[in-house]
């Protein structure tokens, strides 16, 4: 049972950062869905950095750094050169699994995975079994719940909102909806970046090509599935790792009996799940035959 | 003598090449009541906007109680003073209305527990006389209680100067009257008021001074009121006359006296659209239709009357059968119609004009022809070929019949003015064949010479024998054009005027005060 | 007709704006930026039998990109064609084996009819879901995308699994000779014909039907169509069904032209190149055939790249990634530009 829970919990928590990112993305009115490169970008980065410098803590803060351009730069694109968030969302994407495949090749010469000495601190043998979970894990609850205070409980918060749902009326009061994505952007930056850390240094400490395998866009599926609020994002995040637990637990179990790649797909067709539900449930969240989806900004 | 509440120095504002304000210099005197008015188009909002630093100005400067503001930053603007409550709301709808007043707030107390939140919110709603929970969210609110919302709002901070504009389209008579009284203790607290208006009725009936914009130029003001009249206003409004159309024109600008159309007697004539006591489902826009009969004959212009958000546009959606009727019956030019899509319903005759010119009307980065030719397209069947060219040129014939002024079929819809596109429109919905027109807020944000236009076409629709449904919260058009009226409230259909009409009496029963 | 010259005109500057990005990037991560934006020119269009090549890998791109074309014409995000292509390669290869032995004039017809209907069935899902219960399409055809990978997966080494295959990827059994559409140079009369085919019933359809009218105005103004009674839900699934039966229709090509074969993971960037392809080409058909021609020797120069130069495929994907994130931009600095230029005249 605590092998189950520590194995949501590795799978769960890199998925919710990420989703953290795409829910105050969402709240300023980006659909984000670069958050898969952004967070093979901060993978790639991490375990770079550590073999490079040796110290995790560089290591992060460089991540961050790349994600937070890398964040700046799907800003420029969608909120000055009006670009559909979208198409550039899914270039983001492509620039940070083909550029992280392309590092790694430059380096070393192949595209085999890349091992790190050493990973995310882990939280140590205070917390008995769970000693191999790393800080990120034990920090999670404190940034969800930091994440709700912010975007539920304070004037930003709700400017952050207004911005987003409303731009001419963020405006109105002194706001400037531009600036809003931004900030809000670049704070996606680093929770992406910490989920990709997480992902790549928090149990295995080792970086392959195109590792994400889409949980940049389960996270955003789990955005919506969350509608859009931090604490439903994180339980539609450890819902789609569940199922994904479930799965490799039910692989164990029945072995060969069930097809071992078809059980690979439960996450993804959950995820699909989870967005059908909440369409059922409270209608899209984005506007029906809207075109090409743009920021509105009247 | 005191320094000027506000003063406007040589502002100047363009959009690409179209002069939205020029060289307009005008200053305001403090703890009065001014009203800017003009036509649509005549660039009220603008200079609202950009006194309220939403705008920035190509050239000029805005002082206010003698310091001079940054331009085009609201920011600034707000610390001086100025507030600006917007026609169309500038309310996120999720938000409850406690949040709609914190956003914009700038004291202390950026983070908060939620019974806080409500606590310093309910005192400020209460010492303002709006009668609105501040757990309510605003999508829920009718229009009246946005708007106090909307100036409660305005009013977070220690307003010296509020700017409405255009508060009093979306009123009925009470709530105007109502509206006018909350302006009043405003400007008795010293509270400097600008009312951007459009009505002299109102002008007249509440301002101090007005001032007068016509074509993104000043043209008088401010002027005392009790120095100008009715008619004095009309010409500084309109400039030269519109041709052959005097009664519109009054009718328009709501100067005073308000034009009869005599009842035609066309009780004889065939109905073309007959509900009987139609019930839907709600619609995301405003309530359920409840019960609601109407019978529209041939040849006969009949208006909806009601504040917005009392059901008009699930009428319209039920007319058209894009929400689903629970109860009743409804016929379209003499056949059952619950059951048919809108295609069909257009085949036998529908026509609609929809409230969203630019949203529901047009499509506006689509081309003309494409947006003329779609209703014949969605009559005829889907895989069916057609020949561009030739739809071009039929376009072409369209356009010019109706005076559309425009380069070529290809150009985008977005590029009209609005006058224009709204003509574009009539292009594609007012033909021979149809039946029943229904014209929703047909000629709102155009000026006075597009709304005769329109007026006229619909009237000459009439005339050919076509049923014509006008929705409009505009009271002075509605006299103007119906020969019957209807009044809506909460989804029902509650009381039936002919003409001539008396404005109170139509006013009371769009508040349920009979 | 000035509107389309601008259009062009913005396109490339904002092409030539991400292959400077792209330099940049190459730069940093240690390559000579000038040498691989030069091996790629020469292996996309300067070697000897670029041309070739470059249609080998167009066509199917094409096919496909004219369907994706279709579906963001009537304004749904269909980004599932990577999915749709695996499905339609699946299905025809299933079908084939089905009907081994059987002569060649009947298993063709009817392998190439059962790929665009797996492409189609597998685009239709995620249709319905949007349709009836407003499920966000960009979520469920990137789903879509990977669940098909790995039915792709499970069927190359389960059921359809070549015995004797050794190597990493999982294939299927190659298909028998007589069946091939084309040897591997993946261009034959037939090919060529089925792609012409595409191009004139997809132009006649978005240029000279009511549908193509009305998809595209319901893609620029959903609302607007509604208000004049066209059923926008129905416009949508066929541009769905079309886009996908197109995707199904290049990957059952694939497999029954170049590849003769269905390996697990085979063209991971087709999808997306083709999302690429119809979004620079403004979602028109005829634009879409040229532009796949441009892209298809970007494809093959990904083959070109690590064999003749020793440089990582890797930097093709980043040239498409980096296209994808301008090619929708608008610049306000440009129309003004253009603005004046027509002034002046």
């Amino acid at each position: 049972m605590i092998d189950l829970i520590i194995s949501i919990l590795r799978s769960g928590t890199p998925l919710v950062y990420v989703t953290l990112a795409g829910v105050i993305a969402q709240r300023a009115g980006v659909w984000n869905l670069g958050l898969e490169g952004l967070m093979i970008i901060g993978a790639c980065a991490t375990v770079l950095g550590i073999i490079v410098t040796g110290n995790f803590y560089v290591a992060m803060a460089i991540a961050m750094l790349l994600c937070m351009l890398a964040s700046a730069l799907l800003w420029f694109v969608i909120d000055r050169l009006k670009a559909n968030p979208i198409i550039a969302g899914l270039g983001l994407t492509g620039l940070g699994i083909g550029g992280t495949a392309l590092a790694v090749q430059a380096i070393y010469g192949s595209l085999s995975a890349v091992n790190a000495p050493i990973g995310v601190p882990r939280i140590g043998p205070l917390f008995g079994p769970f000693a191999p979970l790393s800080i990120f894990v034990l920090a999670l609850p404190f940034v969800v719940f930091g994440m709700w205070v912010l975007l539920r409980r304070t004037r930003f918060g709700l400017r952050l909102a207004a911005a987003g749902e409303h731009p001419f009326a963020a405006r109105s009061v002194g706001v400037n909806p531009s600036r809003m994505r931004l900030v809000a952007l670049l704070a996606g930056g680093v929770l992406a970046a910490i989920g990709g850390a997480e992902l790549a240094a928090g149990s295995l400490n080792l970086f392959a090509q195109n590792m994400t395998s889409g949980r940049g866009f389960m996270a955003f599926a789990a955005v919506i599935f969350g509608a859009g609020h931090p604490i439903g994002a994180t339980l539609a995040a450890f819902f789609f790792s569940v199922v994904s637990a479930l799965g490799i637990r039910a692989q164990l179990s029945f072995g060969d009996a069930l097809p071992h790649d078809l059980l690979q797909a439960l996450p993804y067709v959950a995820t699909v799940f989870g967005v059908w539900l909440s369409g059922k449930l409270r209608g899209g969240l984005r506007a029906a035959g809207g075109g090409f989806g743009e920021l509105r900004d009247n | 003598m005191a320094a000027h509440a506000l003063a406007c120095r040589a502002i100047g504002v363009t959009y690409g090449s179209l002069k939205a304000l020029d060289d307009v210099s005008v200053a305001f005197a403090p703890g009065q009541i001014h009203a800017v008015v003009g036509q649509n188009g005549a660039g009220k909002t603008t200079f609202a906007r950009v006194v309220a630093g939403l705008v920035a100005p190509s050239s000029g400067s805005v002082e206010v109680s003698g310091n001079s503001v940054l331009p085009g930053n609201v920011a600034a603007s707000r610390a001086q003073g100025v507030e600006l409550v917007h026609q169309s709301f500038a309310l996120p709808p999720s938000f409850t209305v406690a949040e709609a007043l914190e956003f914009g707030f700038t004291g202390k107390g950026a983070l908060y527990s939620r019974p806080q939140l409500l606590r310093r919110w309910q005192s400020h709603l209460a010492a303002l006389d709006v009668s609105v929970a501040p757990s309510a969210r605003i999508r829920d609110l009718p229009v009246e209680a946005q708007q106090g919302v909307e100036i409660a709002r305005a009013l977070v901070t220690d307003a010296k100067i509020l700017i409405l504009d255009e508060p009093t389209a979306v009123l009925s008579p009470t709530g105007i009257e109502a509206l006018f009284q909350r302006v009043r203790r405003l400007k008795a607290q010293g509270v400097t008021i600008l009312l951007i208006l459009h009505k002299i009725r109102e002008v007249l009936a509440v301002a101090d001074t007005v001032t007068v914009l016509r074509g993104g130029k000043l043209v008088a003001g401010p002027l005392p009121v009790a120095d100008v009249t009715a008619p004095l206003l009309a010409t500084l409004i309109v400039g030269e006359a519109v041709a052959g159309a005097s009664g519109d024109v009054a009718a328009a600008l709501g100067a005073g006296e308000i034009s009869h159309t005599a009842h035609r007697g066309l009780d004889s004539r065939p109905k073309v659209a007959d509900l009987n006591a139609l019930s839907t489902r709600p619609d995301p826009e405003g309530p359920a239709l409840a019960e609601a009969s109407l019978a529209i004959r041939a040849g006969e212009i009949v208006g909806v009357a009601g504040v917005e958000g009392n059901g008009q546009r699930t009428l319209v959606r039920a007319l058209a059968g894009l929400v689903e009727t629970t109860a009743g019956t409804q016929h379209l030019a003499g056949v059952g119609s619950e059951k048919l899509t809108l295609a069909e319903r257009r085949r036998l005759g529908l026509r609609i004009i929809p409230f969203e010119r630019n949203v529901e009307g047009l499509s506006l980065t689509s081309s003309l022809w494409e947006n003329w030719v779609a209703r014949q397209l969605v009559e005829g069947k889907l895989l069916s070929f057609i020949a561009p060219r030739r739809i071009r040129e039929a376009c072409d014939r369209a356009l010019r019949a109706w005076s559309v002024r425009y380069e070529t079929s290809t150009q985008r819809a977005g590029s009209l003015s609005g006058g224009n596109a709204q003509k574009v429109i009539l292009a594609r919905e007012v033909d021979d064949d149809a039946k029943l027109i229904i014209a929703a807020q047909p000629t709102r944000g155009l000026d006075i010479g597009a709304t005769a236009f329109v007026w006229q076409s619909l009237r000459a629709a009439a005339a050919r024998g076509s049923g014509v449904l006008v929705i409009s919260s505009d009271l002075d058009e509605l006299f103007d054009i119906s020969d019957r009226i209807v009044v809506m409230l909460s989804g029902r259909i509650v009381a039936e005027f002919t003409a001539p009409f008396d404005l109170g009496a139509v006013g009371a029963a769009m508040t349920g005060a009979r | 007709m000035q509107d389309q010259v601008a259009l062009i005109l913005r396109t490339l500057v904002f092409i030539i704006i991400a292959i400077l990005l792209c330099a940049v990037i190459f730069q940093i991560a240690g390559f000579s930026a000038p040498l691989m934006l030069q091996s790629v020119v020469d292996g996309a269009f300067l070697r000897q039998g670029a041309l070739p090549q470059a249609l080998r890998w167009g066509i199917p791109l094409f096919i496909t990109a004219a369907g994706v074309a279709l579906s963001f014409r009537v304004g749904f995000f269909n980004i599932g064609a990577q999915g749709q292509f695996y499905m339609g390669a699946i299905f025809a290869a299933v079908a084939a084996e089905l009907m081994r032995g059987a002569p060649a004039p009947i298993v063709v017809p009817l392998c190439l009819l059962s790929g665009m209907l797996g492409g189609a069935l597998w685009a239709l899902w995620p249709g319905l879901l949007r349709v009836r219960s407003g499920t966000d399409e960009v979520i469920t055809t990137m789903m879509g995308n990977f669940i098909a990978g790995l039915i792709l997966v499970w069927i190359t080494s389960g059921p359809l699994k070549d015995p004797s295959g050794s190597g990493q990827q999982a294939s299927s059994r190659p298909l028998e000779a007589a069946y091939r559409l084309s040897t591997s140079t993946g261009i034959s009369p037939i090919i060529i014909g089925i792609a012409v085919l595409v191009g004139v019933v997809m132009w006649l359809l978005v240029n000279r039907t009511a549908f193509g009218v009305l998809a595209g105005l319901s893609g620029r103004n959903g609302t607007m169509v509604a208000w004049q009674g066209a059923r926008i839900d129905r416009l949508g699934l066929w541009s769905f069904a079309i886009s996908g039966a197109l995707a199904g229709l290049a990957g059952t090509i694939e497999f029954m032209g170049p590849n003769g074969r269905i390996a697990s993971g085979f063209l991971p960037t087709h999808g997306f190149t083709a999302i690429l392809i119809a979004l620079v080409a403004n979602l028109s058909v005829i634009g879409t055939a040229f532009v796949a021609l441009f892209f298809g020797g970007l494809a093959s120069a990904a083959l070109y790249l690590p064999v003749m130069a020793g440089l990582p495929a890797a930097a093709i994907d980043i040239i498409n990634a980096a296209i994808a994130l301008f090619i929708t931009a608008k610049s306000a600095t440009l129309e003004r530009l253009f603005k004046l230029r027509r002034a002046a005249r």
